[in-house]
Parts: structure tokens; sequence; C-alpha cells
């Protein structure tokens, strides 16, 4: 798991995959007149004004852009048992790391 | 040989409204479309519902194999669970598809569960339910939106999904706000209207399909301002200033086709088609209370908070489903969009649900029921017609259709909340999809003044590949009506069959059907529900 057992791996793909994200989510932050920069510890629904349906596409864009069906749903349940309702793109990331786990982006090293 | 080709859909479109505004001078070229070629009415598919009858008419496929039912779909058979339905749960190829691989370049613009796009030999911005703020990555291909961006007057919030404004489709605007909702839907339809020339000038394709919704959206809020029937209910300056403004609407749009039709040039062949037809719904059956007066459905404690509304807006479409005892629940309808309702199977939710030794017993039991629904004071029956799964989708995806869809006497929604009484009267008629929609078509191809009765939305696909000089694929379920077609152009050029392709998996499509759901998430998230949406998501059953 990312950041656990199998660090070294979670680390080279959640390189590629941070890149990956922050570069799709910079990419369409052009087209909202959203001037700042986005980091790992960007919230989405408070800095970048997402909703709901927001998250649903994203991440039917990311499963899209690995070729893998992913749990989106728990994982937002999860969200929804915490005490901030938000989403970091950092959490996003670990998340999606999570998944590819068993089929990272570039292979194992 | 291959003919250029242009479909508008016209989404709810019907002859119950165009042919009034045609009459009175306010679509002067649709008149002269519908004089000058073929003018049939279009019998749609069963829900009659714009995902599942776009996508019929997209793949020429029922829902049964297309797999397409609601906006919503069901995880799996086995699950409770729901999700948005996007691209990948069609199962069917596409006739976008089947033109591409033939070679030929296609546009496809707003048409429904294009989302993910899949890569074609052309153009395509998805409809639906894509948000302005990810419009750039749902275009296809990826550089499109860039060259949209540049166009004049390119408004993405205005051009794709604001649920703010959806919402008003279903739940209804409050007086003022009906003109800034009217002219936001004239500013919408000439917005696509822009792509669409800027791709017809600058990259023409064989096939340009382009859908407008708007239609749809007035004709729900619009009805009584649109149906001459209604003319009565029509006294105020300011109900006129909205009737007006309603007739703008298709003024414009009647402007906009001629501008396509201009756009395509004499040598092309243009179909026209709507999803489904519309007329009004002036009651509402509150399909779940029925059920609980019944005993085939419990709600939770929960469902005393709700207000009574008859009215359902998007916000509160999962909210409902946590008010069922599913300990005591074995049928319920889940959305009000398809008239389904579901019976509960084993395994489906916490409770027992209704044993495969007893489902047929139970299924029967409760269509003999619905049937006896009775107006209370005429005493006539509520309920026109209930189609179980295996009568209405008998095929390979139709496990996932409801166990029963009704069609109620005023053609009109269910309603799943909670009230006092299962049939109550709307303040006011509204509008609601009916069965049958309309088709035109003209071209150097097409008879011209004809009257073809009725075709099925199953025919558009075979007659867009017939137009485009393509085969038929053998699994498609409709036919090409060939008394659309000159004469000489069908002798010259008669109707070929790709007898080869049989039932093609979309060779774009790479959900694995077998994977976990993708994110399930409510469509609205305001600062009032904010705080605590997540969670309700879990117990709504949208979240696992």
């Amino acid at each position: 798991m990312v950041g656990t057992v199998r660090k070294g791996y979670a680390m080279v793909y959640s390189q590629q995959i941070m890149d990956d994200i922050l570069g799709m989510l910079s990419q369409l932050s052009k087209d909202w007149e959203y001037s700042g920069d986005i980091t790992p510890d960007t919230l989405l629904f408070e800095d970048l004004g997402f909703e709901s349906l927001d998250i649903v596409v994203l991440g039917t864009s990311i499963q899209e852009k690995y070729h893998k069906m992913m749990p989106f749903s728990e994982f937002l349940s999860d969200l929804g048992q915490r005490e901030v309702k938000d989403l970091s793109v950092g959490e996003l990331v670990e998340f999606v790391g999570e998944q590819l786990d068993d089929a990272p982006v570039g292979g194992k090293a | 040989m291959t003919r250029r080709t242009v479909l508008i859909g016209l989404d709810g479109a019907t002859y119950t409204i165009l042919d009034p505004l045609m009459a009175e001078g306010a679509m002067p070229f649709l008149r002269s479309l519908a004089q000058s070629g073929v003018r049939a009415d279009l019998r749609t598919i069963i829900p009659p519902l714009t995902p599942p009858a776009w996508t019929s008419l997209m793949t020429g496929r029922s829902p049964a194999h297309h797999g397409i039912f609601d906006f919503f779909q069901r995880e799996s058979p086995d699950s409770m669970y729901l999700r948005f339905a996007s691209s990948n749960e069609v199962a069917s190829e596409t006739v976008w598809s089947m033109a591409s691989r033939q070679g030929l370049r296609v546009t496809a613009l707003n048409f429904p569960l294009m989302f993910p796009a899949r890569p074609i030999n052309g153009f395509v911005v998805p409809g639906g339910w894509v948000p302005w703020k990810q419009l750039r990555v749902a275009c296809y291909p990826p550089d499109l939106y860039d060259r949209l961006k540049a166009l004049p007057g390119f408004n993405a919030r205005e051009l794709a999904m604001d649920m703010k404004v959806e919402e008003k489709a279903i739940e209804g605007c409050k007086d003022d706000e009906y003109e800034e909702w009217i002219t936001f839907h004239i500013r919408r339809e000439e917005h696509w209207f822009e792509i669409l020339r800027h791709l017809m000038s600058e990259d023409p394709c064989e096939l340009t399909a382009v859908m407008f919704d708007g239609v749809d959206k007035l004709q729900h809020l619009c009805w009584i301002y649109l149906d001459p029937a209604y003319a009565d209910l029509i006294r105020t300056p300011e109900q006129r200033r909205i009737r007006e403004l309603c007739v703008d609407y298709f003024r414009g749009l009647d402007g906009i086709i001629e501008r396509i039709a201009a756009l395509a040039g004499p040598d092309a062949n243009i179909l026209l088609a709507s999803d489904h037809g519309f007329g009004p719904t002036v009651e509402v059956f509150h399909v779940n209370t029925w059920l609980a007066q019944h005993g085939y459905l419990a709600w939770t404690e929960r469902a005393s908070e709700v207000d009574g509304s008859a009215v359902l807006g998007m916000q509160d479409l999962g909210r409902y489903a946590s008010r069922f005892d599913w300990m005591r629940t074995r049928a319920y309808a889940a959305t009000p969009s398809s008239n389904g309702i579901h019976i509960v199977r084993p395994g489906q939710t916490p409770g027992p649900g209704v044993s495969d030794a007893d489902y047929e017993r139970f299924r029967d039991e409760l269509v003999a029921r619905l049937y006896d629904v009775r107006d209370p004071v005429s005493g006539e029956p509520v309920v026109a017609h209930i189609a179980t799964r295996a009568e209405a989708f008998n095929g390979p995806r139709g496990e996932l259709a409801p166990d029963l869809t009704l069609a109620l006497r005023d053609g009109g929604l269910v309603s799943i909340l909670p009230s006092d009484e299962p049939l109550r009267p709307r303040e006011k008629p509204s509008g609601a999809h009916r069965p049958v929609g309309i088709f035109l078509a003209s071209g150097p191809d097409i008879r011209t003044a004809t009257h073809a009765g009725e075709l099925s939305i199953l025919d558009v696909a075979p007659t867009i590949l017939y137009s485009l000089g393509l085969p038929i694929p053998t699994s498609l379920e409709g036919r090409m009506p060939e008394e659309i077609i000159k004469p000489e152009h069908l002798q010259a050029e008669p109707p070929r069959v790709d007898a080869g392709n049989g039932d093609p998996a979309p060779p774009e499509n790479k959900a694995d059907e077998q994977a976990p759901a993708e994110a399930i998430v409510h469509p609205v998230m305001d600062a009032e529900t904010e705080a605590v949406i997540m969670n309700r998501l879990r117990a709504l059953g949208y979240v696992e």
C-alpha cells in the first residue's frame, strides 16, 4: 500500500500519478480563471470550487487515463466519515496510487 | 455512394407544440421542410426517457441490448446501488463509430452518454452530465477545446452542465425566473450552433449530428405557455411575456435549423428526430406511498422529515432511498425518471427480499394490484400500462432494468416521495414525456411531400447508415424505412446488409463490467448540504 509496506514502489508510482493529476488539474484550471497554484495540499471543493458532479467526472477521467475502474464510491464514502468533508489533491493521488499498486504506471522497479 | 448526412436532434420535440408554431409562422423553415420532405411520427423505446432513448437512436439497439435504462444505472443485477450512467455502460456500438471505422468523418455534438468521448474519425463534444469545468477533457480530439475556446462568444458555463440551471427543468422556476431561464436556453442553442458552424465550415464531415435539448427543458417547465390547449390560462401580461419568450426560443431554433441546412448545402440529406414526444401531466402518482399502503414498502422514521412537496429536484434524487426500511421493503421506485419499480431480491439489500421461488407470483400480484389503482373521484384506472422486465427488456442487459415499468394514464412520471395520498393533482399542468416524437427528413435522396406514418426510433440509425451509403448491420433492431426514400434512388442504391457484423461490442468501450463502480456522488452540493453530503450519500445507497 502507498506509504506503508511497499513504500519504495509507491513513491515511484505516486510521483508519476502526482504529476499526471496535477497536470490534469492545472490544464483544466486555465479554463476556470483560477489563478492560484495547484499543489498536493489544494482542496478540491474549497479551493477549486468543485461540485460533487465534478468529482464524479474527474474520477471517470482518471479511470480513463489509467484504463482501470476504481472504487471511487468507497473512497468518497470514507471522506464522509471524517470531520473535514473535502479532498486534497494529495489524498486523491494517494488513493489512485493504491488502486494502481498492482498495475503501476511505467512498471515496477 | 456516400451522401453527406446531417442529423438534428430535438430533445422531446412533439408536433403538439411544433404544428401550432409552424402554423402561426414562428417556425417557417421547419414548416417548409415538413411540407416539402418526409414527415413521420417517431415511436420511442420503453421508457420514453432521454438517456435510453437517445442511446437507442445512436445505436439502433433497444435498452436491453445497449444497457441504458435511466440517468442512473444499477451497478449490477444483484445490487441496489446506483451510479451515473456514462459511455462506459453503453454496450452497443454507436452509429458515429460505425461510420468512423468505415472511413467516414463524423461530428457529434451534445448527445448524452457520450462521456468519456470515444476516439472517432472526427469530433465529439458530449452532452449530458459534463460539468463546464471539465468540458476541456470531455472533448475529442484533445485539442478541440482550444479551438472552441477561440471562437467568438464561446462560453463553457452556458454550453455544458450547470446543475443549478438544470434543476429547474425538474424543480420548476419561480415566476420571476422564467425570463432568465428561457433566454439562457436561447443563448445555449446558439453556442452549440456556433461550434457546429465552425466545424462544418472548417472540417466538414460526411456525418454531422447535433442535439438541441432546450426543447425538452422548455416543455417540461412551460407546457401551459406552449400548448394552445391551455391558452385560457395565459391571462396576465407576465404570462403573455413568458409565452412570447417561449415562442422566441422556437423561432431562434428554427433559424438555427435553417442555417445548418444552408451550411450542409443542397447535396446533403437532413434528418430531424426527437428522442420522445411530450404532453401535459396533471397529477402525481406517489408510487412508493402506494407500495407502502399495500404492504410492499416500509418507510424509516426519516421519511417523516419530508416536506410533502410533489416536486423532486435532482438534489433530492437519492435522499429518499435512505428512507426505506429494507427489512420490510420488497418493492420500491428508486428514481423519479424511469417510472420503474424494482422488486427486492435476496442479497440486494440487508432485508430478505422476494425469493426466486416467489418472484413470479409476487410480480404478477403487484401488476394486478397496480392496474387496480383507481382515481378516487372518477374511478378510472391510474396506471395505463405495465411492462414487465421480460416484456420490455428482453436482452443481455435486461437484468439491470426495473422489474416493472409503468405508463400512467396522464403520461406523467411517478413521484418517489411520500405523500398523504397516492394520487394528487398538480397545482398546474406541466410537461411530461410521451412515447411518440417527431421525424422529418429532406434532401436529394428523400421523397418529397410525404407523410410516412409512424417510424421507430430504432429505424433512425439504419436510415443514417443508408444515407451515408454504408451497409446496415443485421444486429440493428430497426429497419431502413424505404418508404421515405425516392424510388429511383432506392433502385440505384438498394440497402446493403452487413451480415458479418452480428452484434459487435463497441470497439471504443473500455468498461470492465466486473470492475468496481465508478464514483457515485450526489449531483448537487449546495452550502446547506455540503457538511453532511458524503455521509448522506453512503446512507442513501448511492455510495457503498
